[in-house]
């Protein structure tokens, strides 16, 4: 059992707040990310868990067991670093069985267990290579190898596919995720890309400014965001938003845009930010419930095969939809769109919290 | 004409090229000829030797320390033959050729022991062993013998011209069992004891202080790796004896090493560890004159050692170290499986320029002690100067600065190639 427990963990480097106070449990075998903006303290946090950094207040606990005052090496937690931190001195072989040679783990077992692994990440041919002989991706392969050879609980994981081209990318987040239904390790990873974490988590757990925003499942994420940081940090391309005012269960925007909010609000006036994803805008009616035409100007149309991306301005100001390419659309078409009010936003314009 | 790159990439190298002619390849070559000629001070036209100057044999001496006097089937008999030693005498006889044999008698029993040219060196010789050399009794295969023997003052068997002669007359003039050694004379520096000498300075001199700076650098640069405060002042300081020329810092050694009014034994006396007459004479003793010599050159070159590694420290990247805290090493463990691994290559560079300003070092040892005493402590570079320069001896000089040639060149290449496996 490898359940990671952080409680109130607080981390200070001098004046600035690193990571302000986190709560987070992660069960046991889950694969959970850690993602958000650069410098929103994801590595901090791993580091803290991994034991490389000491906690500036908070507890963390390992399998129940408190861990805040023991070294990295009895924390039954392995780790792969952005850099791959491989021994540039030692072959495939070595560096995967360093840390069992160090535990005294019985020669025929670190064998049995370096080739195993080495068989399932397709590096049996690499053994006796030294890191600079090999490629990029493989070196990264290595270094998820000598985290799994250890066989700990806990796998924590720090941006690992960021120095690989898009391509091996796509290929290692599939290749990773089915590593974790093998070993079944309780598997924590940073990344700031929200595409990783959207198809690899279970469950992901969204940051900024040192805090925890909301940890939900990708679907969670992406219908139930709790605040607009993450309404406009998941999905692609992102939310739009646009600053009003709530007046008798209608939204005021700008250039006298006035769209029917149907769901239970606050009663009176409120100042508010109004969000709708550019997948929700449609090029022509559906018929649904609750769709407002908004007459929009197309500005620029971005085709991606398929799906098009185009950005056109309304009264309220400048906006993102998702079309496809039989849409048709062109540059200066003047047509009403439809924004889907079943599925639209409103955050408090204070507190960025969903209403 | 500036179209072409050519010629603009000759005109920009013929300085480097007229540089390198003129100042390295002219006087290597001079010193190369100068070494197989009769060059000397006031000898205007050279004419060539050839290797007279490295090897010039004119006699070989043999001597003999040790003689297996008598040898006995019981070890009794041989104890009875030593105790009968204090009655032994010793005569002169007549043999073929008009030669004389030199005779111990002992307990009854008469050992020719050497055959010499006049009667009196024979039995001077024999007198010598018997009363000169030590006695004892030593198994030697089946037999107990009864051998005499010297330490330090061997007996001269005689002077020859040539191996054939040297090598008959061994054979006829001892008469028993006996180590003999031959010594070449001559006019060659390989004849020359003091030659010899220096090549065996050099090389303590280069291993001792390569060595030491090891010792202290490696410590040096793993303590100026840790951040503490202050740390950038500590590492300023410790370059200052590299950056101090070596004319001014070894004239501060000279007054530390002053036997009666250096601070070393100043500080001795007064703190009563040492009575003033046992303080030790850093430059007039051989052995602590070497010693101060490593001293310097170690002080002085440490910082550099330590400076090469602490860059090498510094370009592990901090994951590495700590992906070994997570995998489990402890800092012993992080340091002889990681870290020294990492840093063995440009260790190896250090090491190779640090060999190299040791093994040819002249400053420290000409001005701390000149060779001295007594040429005890000349190196090649001081001893090539010392014969060639102040001597005016210029062909016995360049030939001495020349042995140090083939032995850096194996030096140097044993270290490319390591480091060309390493890295
Ligand atoms: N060793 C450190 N010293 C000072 N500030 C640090 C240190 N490590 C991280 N920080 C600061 O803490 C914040 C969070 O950093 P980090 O956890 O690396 O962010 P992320 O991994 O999410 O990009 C950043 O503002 C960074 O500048
Ligand atoms: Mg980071």
């Amino acid at each position: 059992m490898a359940e990671v427990n952080l409680e109130n963990v607080e981390k200070r480097f001098g004046e600035t707040w690193a990571v302000a106070g986190i709560d987070l449990t992660v069960h046991d075998q889950e694969f959970v990310i850690l993602v958000g903006p650069s410098g929103c303290g994801k590595t901090t946090t791993l580091r803290m868990i991994a034991g490389l950094e000491d906690v500036s207040a908070g507890d963390i606990r390992i399998g129940g067991r408190s861990v805040v005052n023991l070294p990295p090496r009895d924390r039954d937690i392995a780790m792969v670093f952005q850099s791959y931190a491989l021994y540039p001195h030692m072959d495939v072989y070595r560096n995967m069985a360093f840390s069992l040679q160090l535990r005294r783990v019985p020669k025929k077992e670190i064998d049995r267990r370096v080739n195993e692994v080495a068989e399932i990440l397709g590096l049996t041919p690499q053994l006796k290579r030294k890191p600079r002989q090999l490629s990029g991706g493989q070196r990264q392969r290595v270094a998820v190898g000598a985290a799994l050879c250890r066989q700990s609980g806990v796998l924590l994981f720090d941006e690992p596919l960021s120095n690989l081209d898009a391509k091996l990318r796509v290929h290692m987040r599939t290749e990773l995720k089915r590593l974790h239904q093998k070993v079944r390790s309780t598997m924590v990873y940073v990344t700031h890309d929200q595409v990783e974490a959207m198809t690899m988590g279970d469950r992901i757990v969204i940051m900024n400014g040192g805090k925890i925003m909301q940890v939900a499942t990708p679907l969670e994420a992406y219908d139930k965001p709790k605040n607009r940081f993450v309404a406009g940090f998941i999905g692609t391309p992102p939310m739009n938003f646009f600053s009003g005012e709530w007046v008798d269960s209608k939204v005021q925007l700008g250039g006298g845009v006035k769209l029917p909010y149907p769901r239970s609000s606050p009663n009176g006036t409120k100042s508010v930010v109004f969000g709708i994803r550019p997948e929700h805008i449609y090029v022509r009616p559906s018929g649904n419930k609750g769709e407002t035409a908004v007459p929009s100007v197309i500005e620029v149309v971005e085709p991606l095969g398929h799906d098009v991306v185009a950005t056109a301005s309304c009264g309220a100001g400048v906006f993102q939809l998702a079309a496809e390419i039989h849409d048709g659309l062109k540059p200066q078409d003047k047509l009403d769109l439809q924004f889907d009010m079943a599925r639209a936003y409103l955050f408090d314009r204070d507190t960025e919290c969903v209403l | 004409m500036f179209e072409r790159e050519a010629p603009l990439g000759y005109a920009l190298v013929l300085p480097a090229v007229l540089y390198l002619g003129v100042f390295i390849a002219y006087p290597f070559l001079m010193s190369v000829w100068m070494s197989f000629s009769d060059a000397q001070a006031g000898n205007q036209k050279w004419t060539w030797t050839g290797w007279a100057n490295y090897s010039k044999v004119e006699a070989y001496d043999v001597l003999a320390n040790s003689f297996h006097v008598a040898q006995f089937k019981e070890k009794k008999d041989a104890e009875a033959f030593l105790a009968a030693r204090d009655k032994a005498t010793v005569t002169a006889e007549p043999a073929e050729g008009g030669k004389f044999k030199g005779v111990l008698h002992v307990a009854g029993k008469d050992v020719p022991v050497l055959q010499l040219d006049n009667d009196g060196d024979a039995s001077f010789a024999v007198q010598t062993i018997l009363s000169d050399f030590d006695w004892s009794v030593a198994k030697s295969g089946t037999t107990w013998d009864v051998v005499a023997k010297t330490k330090d003052t061997p007996l001269t068997l005689g002077e020859f011209q040539d191996r054939k002669t040297m090598k008959d007359a061994i054979k006829n003039e001892v008469l028993v069992e006996a180590d003999t050694t031959i010594q070449e004379k001559g006019t060659g520096v390989l004849q020359d004891p003091n030659f010899v000498r220096a090549v065996k300075n050099t090389f303590q001199y280069t291993f001792g202080t390569e060595l030491l700076k090891l010792l202290i650098g490696v410590p040096c640069a793993l303590l100026l790796n840790r951040k503490f405060a202050g740390r950038r002042i500590l590492r300023g300081l410790v370059v200052i004896p590299w950056v101090i020329p070596i004319a001014i810092s070894a004239q501060g050694w000279l007054w530390i090493f002053d036997s009666t009014y250096g601070v070393i034994n100043w500080a001795l006396v007064h703190s009563h560890l040492v009575s003033p007459g046992q303080v030790p004479n850093f430059r007039g003793d051989k052995d602590w004159a070497m010693f101060s010599l490593i001293l310097v050159n170690v002080w002085r070159g440490f910082p550099f050692t330590a400076i090469i590694i602490l860059a090498g420290l510094t370009a592990i990247p901090d994951e590495i170290i700590e992906r070994a805290r997570l995998d489990g090493a402890n800092a012993f463990q992080r340091f002889f499986y990681i870290i020294a691994p990492m840093v063995r290559p440009i260790l190896m560079v250090s090491l190779l320029f640090s060999v190299i300003f040791s093994f040819t070092d002249f400053n420290t040892i000409w001005i701390i002690t000149r060779g001295g005493p007594y040429d005890q402590t000349q190196v090649l570079s001081t001893y090539a100067y010392q014969l060639g320069i102040n001597a005016g001896y210029l062909g016995k000089g360049a030939a001495i600065s020349l042995f140090m040639f083939p032995i850096m060149a194996v030096m140097v290449l044993a270290m490319l190639q390591f480091l060309r496996r390493e890295v």
